[in-house]
């Protein structure tokens, strides 16, 4: 399949395109929308940085908290309140946005507030979900499940492009191995780019240890940045990190949150080494080692 | 004791076209079909090749059982890997076809030259029309004997 540029926003927010040979483009923010101060704040601090490294960006956050670990945790804002802020923070800093929903009757209603929406890993096989989100017309990013092999993403990819929408962004956000524990098999972005489709990493959850606290989920930030280095030198289009200025008392995903102080430095090599594949890409063309004459 | 014997075959007489089998009796799907999906395609209709089409019919490529035992052998990746590959990954894009004019000795005689059990029937341009298939054609030929 011929490779498929993703094209996200518009003339309002701006246009960022994802696709072969195109420059990264991050997807970040906090996992969940805490208030509108919140999320101004971080939509702000966010795109400075982004700024300074000179890589285009998309603003994520969550308005419904569908899958957290514990009846006690931090559910979001809620569908009107959340996709309120969000589309105030879109129009106050003219980013474009991308958040996800769990139920197929919100996809309507998100859709109208964001320019790419987003299907949670956990329902990447859910039909209903899966065809909501192709409905809205906007560019889909579809996470894999942490129980689906990369190469069964096409099933997914299918039930999208079932509905005519054919603007579709993969992102591996780790593979269940064993039982609360993740692991990345780089050979994800490969694979899922097979379907012709823009690949992206998600580092933040990749770290996470599902629900390894009893009732709530661990990580291991501590290897964000090498993980990122190793897609982006593998191959990816999009860097995907949930990112917030106070981990510790972050409402969601609170130990695999990347803190805003290493964003910049985590960007600036993440940019370095997609811009040096790129470079190899030219020089030596699409890695075919294994075919034969 | 082997018998042979010389009988006049009036193959010529028929063309590719009277005896092929016709679009829907055969195993055809798009590019992007799953293997699986051609598999199984080849199992219903008890044909050992799938031809792969593009728009409009245009014959894009091949994929026949022979492919199959060889990509089993060849290929590393895990078996639901494969299975989930677009079909015309796997396929020959450069198939040895015949026209529908052809007679059905013009037919045979590729099919012994190359080794082959099936042939698809295009168009000048490309199209798929049929699949000629040695059975049809030598059940035609036996029972134009048996009237003679």
């Amino acid at each position: 399949m011929n490779n498929v540029i993703v094209e996200v926003g518009n003339d309002t927010v701006g246009r960022i395109s994802i696709g072969y040979g195109l420059p990264i483009v991050f997807i970040g923010g906090p996992c969940a929308i805490e208030s509108r101060a919140h999320t101004f704040e971080m939509m702000e601090r966010i795109g400075d940085i982004c700024s300074r490294v000179g890589i285009q960006w998309i603003f994520k956050s969550s308005y419904d908290k569908d899958c957290r670990s514990s009846p006690n945790s931090f559910h979001g804002l809620g569908l009107e309140a959340g996709l309120e802020i969000l589309r105030l923070a879109r129009q106050e800093f003219r980013v474009p946005v991308n958040t996800d929903f769990s139920d197929a009757s919100w996809g309507v209603a998100t859709g109208e507030a964001c320019d790419m929406i987003q299907v949670p890993a956990y329902l990447c096989r859910q039909t209903s979900i899966l065809r909501a989100a192709a409905k809205t017309k906007l560019p889909v990013h579809l996470k894999k499940g942490q129980f689906m092999s990369p190469w069964n993403m096409k099933n997914s990819v299918r039930k999208i492009e079932a509905e005519g929408n054919k603007q579709i962004l993969l992102t591996d956000r780790g593979s269940f191995f064993g039982y609360n524990q993740l692991v990345n098999d780089m050979t994800c972005f490969p694979t899922m780019a097979q379907t012709g489709y823009p690949v992206c990493f998600d580092a933040t959850h990749s770290v996470q240890l599902p629900t390894s606290m009893g009732n709530i989920s661990g990580g291991q930030r501590e290897f964000i940045p090498s993980l990122v280095r190793a897609a982006a030198g593998c191959g990816i289009n999009a860097l995907f990190m949930e990112v917030h200025n106070d981990p510790p008392n972050a409402l969601s995903d609170a130990n695999t949150v990347l803190d805003i102080k290493y964003l910049e430095m985590i960007l600036i090599q993440a940019k370095a080494v997609h811009e040096k594949r790129l470079e190899l890409l030219n020089q030596y063309g699409d890695d075919d080692v294994h075919r034969s004459a | 004791m082997v018998m042979t014997m010389s009988i006049e075959v009036p193959s010529d007489t028929y063309s590719v076209g009277d005896v092929m089998l016709p679009i829907d009796r055969i195993p055809v799907v798009q590019e992007t079909a799953l293997v699986k999906e051609s598999l199984e395609l080849m199992a219903h209709h008890h044909l050992g090749i799938v031809c792969v089409v593009g728009n409009n019919f245009h014959l894009d490529g091949l994929l026949t059982d022979g492919d199959v035992r060889r990509i089993i052998l060849e290929v590393q990746k895990p078996f639901s890997a494969l299975l989930a590959d677009d079909t015309i990954i796997h396929s020959n894009r450069n198939p040895i076809t015949i026209a529908a004019d052809n007679s059905i000795l013009d037919a045979v005689t590729v099919m012994e030259e190359q080794q082959i059990w099936d042939l698809p029937v295009v168009n000048l341009d490309g199209t798929l029309v049929g699949l000629f298939h040695l059975h049809p054609a030598v059940k035609v030929l036996l029972s134009k004997l048996n009237r003679t």
